[in-house]
């Protein structure tokens, strides 16, 4: 059952690379845990341009200043106020994709994959170092790329995150040949990116485990991350081929897309959901597993129905892969195949709530610690179940044919993508960031971080469900425009002022963030006293992470083990340390 | 000096265009942060199942809502008191599986039997068919005249000066008149909408109607279809992010009592030919 190999020696004993020092450690080191890192930083940068994307755009719904704007001019930047129409389109274009591509991918699984698969199973590095600094520098370029176009002719690309052809594909029709071409660009090398951290992956999971640790041994933070490579590995290449396609329709007179000479619009949309739908499952997955494995830690408890949580994670992952349609409902595609995809949606639904019941089987009986990591742990549970069920109104095709592409789904997304992926971010760094820097962050601080997203996030998404079924569609750059969405406006402006205070907040994440790396209390081997491979070595672990390859001999969850001095017993500990505990309260029968 | 009648009447036209699209559609005074009126056959359908589906989901919430507040007060970490030691209970895994799997299902069935009556079932033979052809950035509407036929529509042929893809030679289409953004429709009778684009996909919305579809360029739709239950005034909005302009891509949607459907049709013109509808002066386009 076990397969470590010994194909890389996981001690490091006789380094194949040496590694550099300082700054240049932060260049080109292939350490895994430094290439997390990178990531880490560059994600955060990105998060935090994201984000002034996002302000600036709720600045214009709520005080929008063309609404006297004859059409002839637009896009004549010499008469304009603040944002056009046509920079509004490029903000939100550019805000998803950014978070999309630039920070929610790399911050689950290019930070926090990075750092924690081989820690967590046992091995010195990733399988193939040399690719992993690669994917990250072919990350940063994309992120380039995509950053320069708002600077060409045109500005950068907008025709929304999707790129709906033949808007993106015929330059006539979009006026921003040189954005929507770097955009294409930027999703082709963040792809290539992709896929070279998800073969890595697989390959250190498969055959890199220390001795004794089986499958089912492994936590589930690396079991998400795990299933999401092989998603990443069979969905980002049909985004790439779909990019090249668009870029090829923008400048080289192909017409994949374009109707006007024989092009099926409709291609790009199956392409880019066949993607779009296990990408919306790339990026909830590993957040899911790790907050799986907060939940467990800071509950003292192991997780509820681990084989559950596996099965219901691999689940998702092959039912991903047959539900795409339901972003086309409306889009006129067969209509009896959209009646197939409204039941796979549904099923699809089913997995997620076990999860969900899971984790509240894991907070029963436990000795729940507050600490910040367990507040956004929490939080990511509470507000998944919320995106989680407004998903449902969109997944029965009735009721889509009324929400589709209105402010309801904007609700719904951010509830996942914010309120899910964001906050499982957050615990996961709180979490790990003494094992990252040695130092433990400030937990007042982290706390009223805490409170004020918490707040201002619920502020600011949740009423949107509510213009949303006041008929107010997405991606209009003036909602006064339109009559019967004026009345709405002081909710657009109630929803932007709390999107400024969700912004600002972030100001005390980064204060503790950075304030810590050297103020920070020192944090030791083991500050949260968790049972993972990881919390066994130094903080920070050295080069090859582990002097002595270890044994594990148990699973990732033995937490208050009846009869054990310690409430919980480290993966690597052949036998429990042998005094009692005290009294547990009883203990049932595992299932 | 004297003016001349005609610019008289371009004056007045231009007053009587403010004046009308001043209180063009309805304006929401009150419940701002719930679903508008319904005035189609359809919406009460939707409407049923939106309420259905935000009982279930709220019971559901408040369950885990309160179950995870109970558990975060009951199972807080106090001194002395240790965790229980439980890997998980397959029967809780088998119920808990379960019982969502034939809630999600009955839903999935339920909303396939109301899918089919509005989008698989044959609009009825009475129904008022309207071509509806979106471009960058505005709508062009064809009416059938007194014979109540359309001209054929044919995707293949649309293009930049034939919006709605007809021949001109065909006599079902002599009669027909168009507008441009400007829909009127008969209370209380079926429409059956020809849907289609110029150019890039737009979509023809209208959250008082329950409707929402795409329209791809490319082909047109024939299976959209619509009853009004109430006269009133509504916007018509493009729901699907078609450009510069796209913010500002409505049109004017009256549902009218029958004779004064009938009054405003004869008003029209017949224009059979094949040419692009003329679209009213910028200054006509942005008046609020």
């Amino acid at each position: 059952m076990t397969t470590a190999t010994l194909a890389h020696p996981a001690t490091h004993g006789a380094h194949e690379h040496s590694e550099p020092t300082g700054w240049k450690k932060y260049l080109w080191s292939l350490d895994h845990k430094i290439i997390g890192i990178q990531y880490l930083f560059t994600s955060l940068l990105f998060l935090f341009v994201g984000g002034g994307l996002a302000l600036l755009l709720r600045w214009q719904l709520a005080y929008p200043s063309t609404q006297v704007m004859p059409n002839g001019d637009i896009g004549n930047p010499a008469s304009l106020a603040f944002i056009n129409p046509q920079f509004y389109n490029s903000l939100f274009t550019m805000h998803a994709t950014v978070m999309v591509f630039l920070v929610v991918m790399p911050l689950l699984i290019g930070a926090f994959g990075n750092y924690l698969i081989p820690l967590k199973i046992g091995a010195g590095d990733m399988a193939f170092p040399l690719i992993n600094e690669l994917s990250y520098w072919v990350y940063v370029l994309s992120g380039g790329v995509l950053m320069c176009s708002f600077l060409v002719a045109g500005g950068a690309a907008a025709g929304g995150w999707t790129s709906y052809a033949p808007l993106s594909s015929v330059a006539a029709y979009n006026g921003t040949q040189m954005g929507q071409s770097l955009w294409c660009v930027g999703i082709f090398l963040n792809g290539l990116a992709s896929i070279m951290g998800a073969f890595n992956y697989i390959t250190t999971i498969v055959n890199m485990r220390a001795p004794g640790m089986s499958f089912f041994r492994m936590p589930l933070a690396v079991w998400s991350l795990f299933i999401t490579a092989f998603l990443l590995l069979l969905a980002v290449p049909v985004l790439s081929a779909a990019a090249a396609m668009l870029f090829l329709d923008l400048n080289s007179g192909t017409n994949f897309f374009n109707p006007a000479h024989g092009g099926q619009p409709l291609l790009w949309q199956h392409l880019f959901w066949f993607f779009g739908h296990p990408e919306v499952y790339i990026m909830i997955l590993p957040a899911m597993g790790m907050v799986s494995d907060i939940l467990s830690i800071f509950s003292r408890k192991p997780i509820f129905g681990y084989k559950a949580m596996v099965f219901a994670m691999i689940a998702i992952g092959f039912l991903g892969f047959i539900v795409w349609g339901h972003h086309m409902f409306v889009s006129g595609m067969n209509l009896v195949l959209s009646a197939a995809f409204g039941v796979s949606t549904m099923v699809i639904a089913v997995p997620s709530a076990i999860k969900t019941f899971n984790w509240l089987g894991t907070l029963w009986g436990g000795s729940i610690r507050f600490t910040t990591a367990m507040l956004n742990a929490l939080s990511f549970v509470l507000m998944f179940v919320v995106g989680g069920l407004s998903g449902i109104f969109m997944a029965s095709t009735p009721v889509d044919i009324f929400v589709h592409h209105t402010y309801f789904i904007v609700a719904h997304i951010h509830y996942v993508l914010f309120g899910g992926s964001i906050f499982g971010i957050f615990a996961a760094i709180y979490t790990w960031y003494p094992k990252m820097f040695g130092r433990m962050m400030d937990e007042t601080l982290g706390k009223v971080h805490f409170a004020f997203t918490f707040i201002f996030f619920n502020l600011c998404f949740f009423p949107m469900h509510n213009v949303g079924l006041g008929g107010m569609m997405r991606r209009i750059a003036d909602p006064t425009a339109y009559e019967h969405l004026r009345s709405l406006q002081p909710i657009n402006q109630f929803i932007t002022l709390a999107a400024i205070g969700l912004g600002f907040s972030q100001i005390i994440f980064l204060w503790n963030f950075f304030r810590s790396l050297k103020y920070g209390a020192p944090a030791g081997n083991n500050p949260w006293q968790a049972t993972t491979l990881e919390w066994m070595v130094a903080s920070p672990p050295g080069h090859g992470n582990f002097a002595v390859t270890p044994t594990v001999y148990r699973g990732p969850y033995d937490y208050s083990v009846p009869g054990h001095k310690r409430d919980y017993i480290m993966q690597n500990e052949p036998d429990a340390p042998d005094a009692p505990l005290g009294a547990p309260r009883s203990t049932v029968s595992v299932g | 000096m004297r003016i001349p009648l005609s610019r008289l009447h371009l004056l007045a036209i231009t007053l009587l265009g403010l004046a009308i699209s001043g209180a063009q559609a309805e304006i929401r005074e009150t419940s701002v942060w719930w679903l508008p009126r319904n005035v189609n056959m359809f919406g009460h359908t939707i409407d049923f199942l939106f309420y259905v589906i935000l009982i279930l989901t709220g019971v559901t919430f408040i369950g885990v809502f309160s179950v995870l507040v109970y558990f975060l007060v009951k199972y807080r970490a106090r001194p002395g008191v240790a965790a229980l030691h439980s890997h998980g209970n397959n029967t809780l895994e088998v119920v808990w599986t379960t019982i969502p799997v034939f809630i999600f299902l009955g839903l999935a069935i339920y909303g396939n039997e109301q899918w089919t009556q509005m989008r698989l079932k044959t609009p009825p033979a009475d129904a008022l068919p309207v071509a509806v052809i979106g471009e960058q950035f505005g709508w062009n509407v064809r009416y059938p005249g007194p014979d109540g036929k359309l001209a054929k529509m044919e995707a293949s042929k649309v293009n930049k000066d034939n919006p709605f893809g007809i021949d001109s030679s065909d006599p079902a289409g002599l009669d027909d008149f168009t507008t441009y953004g400007e829909l009127v429709f008969p209370v209380n009778r079926p429409i059956r909408l020809y849907l289609g684009s110029k150019d890039v996909i737009h979509a023809f919305y209208v959250p008082e109607f329950r409707l929402y579809q795409d329209m791809v360029p490319g082909r047109i739709y024939d299976f959209v279809w619509l009853k009004a239950e109430a006269t009133g005034k509504f916007q018509l909005a493009c729901n699907q992010l078609c450009g510069q302009g796209h913010y500002k891509m409505f049109g004017k949607l009256t549902v009218s009592t029958v004779p004064e459907y009938e009054a405003w049709a004869k008003s029209k013109a017949p224009s059979p030919a094949v040419t692009a509808v003329v679209p009213p002066s910028p200054v006509a386009m942005n008046q609020k």
